[in-house]
């Protein structure tokens, strides 16, 4: 039967019902003389028609199997590779927003003013420090005025003292009066001048004890003002700062965390950056790599064409063998081949195409391969293999 | 606080105990006076013993020095610990004080 298949006939010599004899004839190449008899059996050529027939209706599917499979990992294709894509340039806009946040992380901004980290770290220690030194000043000035007051207390005290003295003397001096004035008037006219020098004398005295009270007064009201700005002056520098200038350690060690965990965050944004980089590249090359459909679609393409031709060539060689064996010779469908094709179809809805094209010889199918719906509705039962 | 005072290899040596407040501030002026009137040209403050010193012991460690340098006497802060050499460090009095370990 190959040679037939390629442009040879073969033609029955003699007919017998059930078998026949034939002779060997060729259209390029003329019979040898001593071509050996070949008996003609029509039982097994209308065996091989339906066997052909099914088989050339089998390619068909296949063919449109594998046309369909190629469209569908076409479609699917693309639509990964367009994902992909959309993945890449979300992967490309995470690395350009984290880089705007890596730039930012440098700098605070204070009244509309980017500030480097560093250089706002710098200035804070810088205030920090002179706060300190005020602190230093003040107390040392406290402390200074502290031991002046303590000495204007000390003079002030004295001053006290010497007008105490004063009164002493002037009291003391009173009675000298008062006595001269005695002993001038026993003297009578002789002691008279005497008597008036001694109450001028009594005079001065007054005067000069009225002098000591005022003074006493005066003192006192300066002794009183001392004391009370002594008191506060030594609550003023009593008033221990030296916590405060303590908090310059912890204020330095929060500034170097912040420093620490912001060039922490940088780096760890950076690495997230160079990764979302690295990511769309890989995605790139990805969509690249994906371009292999192409070439398995052309290579699908010439399986397809393959079998368009190894099936037209089956359906010519049926048609001249139908041609040929008599009316009436039995054509069996290969029933037990096709249950064990079928067997073999898993997928249900392959199973179901290749049922419909073999009942219908693909009229109930669209240019590709699919049971249009109306043909779909009544289609009930029609993957069961009984039908035939 | 309390102190001694030691004269030791041409130096005055002042070992000051206890903790060093405004409180002390008559104190730290009779030891002031001494130091002045002490013969050795280097006086120098052991505050190994020292617990803690507030900002007016602070204020009065440099009335020292300025009384002292008045009278050319160098003075000298040696072996602080603690909270005492915390605050002398925060306050930089090594710019104008000599601190030795």
């Amino acid at each position: 039967m190959v040679c037939a298949w390629l442009n040879k006939r073969c033609e029955p010599a003699t007919q017998v019902d059930g078998g026949a004899m034939v002779s060997y004839v060729s259209e390029s190449t003329p019979a040898p003389t001593t071509a050996p008899a070949l008996t003609l059996d029509y039982a097994l050529l209308g065996q091989w028609i339906g066997f052909a027939d099914v088989q050339r209706h089998t390619m068909d599917v296949l063919r449109v199997e594998i046309e369909r499979t190629s469209t569908l990992v076409e479609d699917s294709t693309l639509d990964l590779s367009r994902r992909f894509q959309d993945l890449a340039i979300s992967a490309r806009e995470q690395s350009e927003h984290v880089n705007l946040i890596v730039g930012m992380a440098r700098f605070i901004e204070i009244d509309g003013n980017k500030v480097p980290l560093d250089e706002l770290v710098n200035s804070m220690q810088t205030i920090i420090n002179e706060m300190i030194s005020n602190i230093i000043n003040l107390s040392k000035n406290a402390m200074t005025m502290v031991y002046l007051l303590d000495d204007v207390q000390k003079d002030v005290g004295d001053l006290e003292k010497y007008i105490s003295d004063i009164d002493a003397i002037n009291r003391q001096t009173n009675f000298l009066a008062l006595n001269a004035t005695i002993e001038a008037n026993r003297a009578g006219d002789a002691g008279r001048t005497f008597a008036v020098v001694a109450s001028e004398v009594r005079n001065l005295s007054k005067n000069t004890g009225d002098l000591a009270t005022r003074m006493r007064s005066k003192v006192t009201a300066v002794v009183k003002g001392v004391r009370d700005g002594h008191a506060i002056l030594r609550e003023i520098a009593n008033t221990d700062m030296s916590p405060q200038m303590l908090a310059k350690d912890q204020v330095d060690k929060t500034m170097e965390c912040l420093v620490n965990q912001t060039n922490h965050f940088q780096t760890v944004l950076e690495g997230t950056s160079a990764s979302s980089e690295e990511m769309a590249g890989v995605i790139s090359r990805m969509v690249t790599g994906m371009q292999f459909q192409d070439l398995a679609k052309q290579r699908l393409e010439h399986v397809a064409d393959s079998m368009t031709i190894v099936t037209a060539g089956l359906e010519d060689l049926v048609s001249r063998t139908r041609a040929t064996i008599p009316e009436g010779v039995d054509v069996p469908f290969p029933q037990e081949w096709l249950d064990g094709l079928l067997s073999r179809f898993t997928l249900s809805d392959m199973r179901q195409r290749f049922v419909r094209r073999l009942l219908m010889e693909g009229t109930a199918l669209d240019e590709h391969g699919i049971l249009d719906t109306v043909h779909e509705e009544s289609q009930d039962g029609g993957g069961d293999v009984e039908l035939f | 606080m309390d102190y001694t005072i030691a004269t030791k290899d041409h130096e005055a040596q002042v070992l000051m105990t206890g903790r060093l407040t405004f409180n002390d501030h008559a104190k730290l002026r009779a030891l002031i006076k001494e130091m002045l009137q002490n013969a050795s040209k280097r006086q120098v403050l052991d505050l190994s013993a020292l617990e803690f010193v507030d900002s007016a012991g602070i204020g009065m460690l440099l009335i020292a020095r300025e009384e002292l340098s008045n009278l050319d006497k160098q003075f000298v802060l040696r072996k602080a610990t603690g909270q005492v050499k915390r605050v002398l460090t925060v306050a930089q009095l090594g710019k104008l004080i000599t601190i030795e370990d």
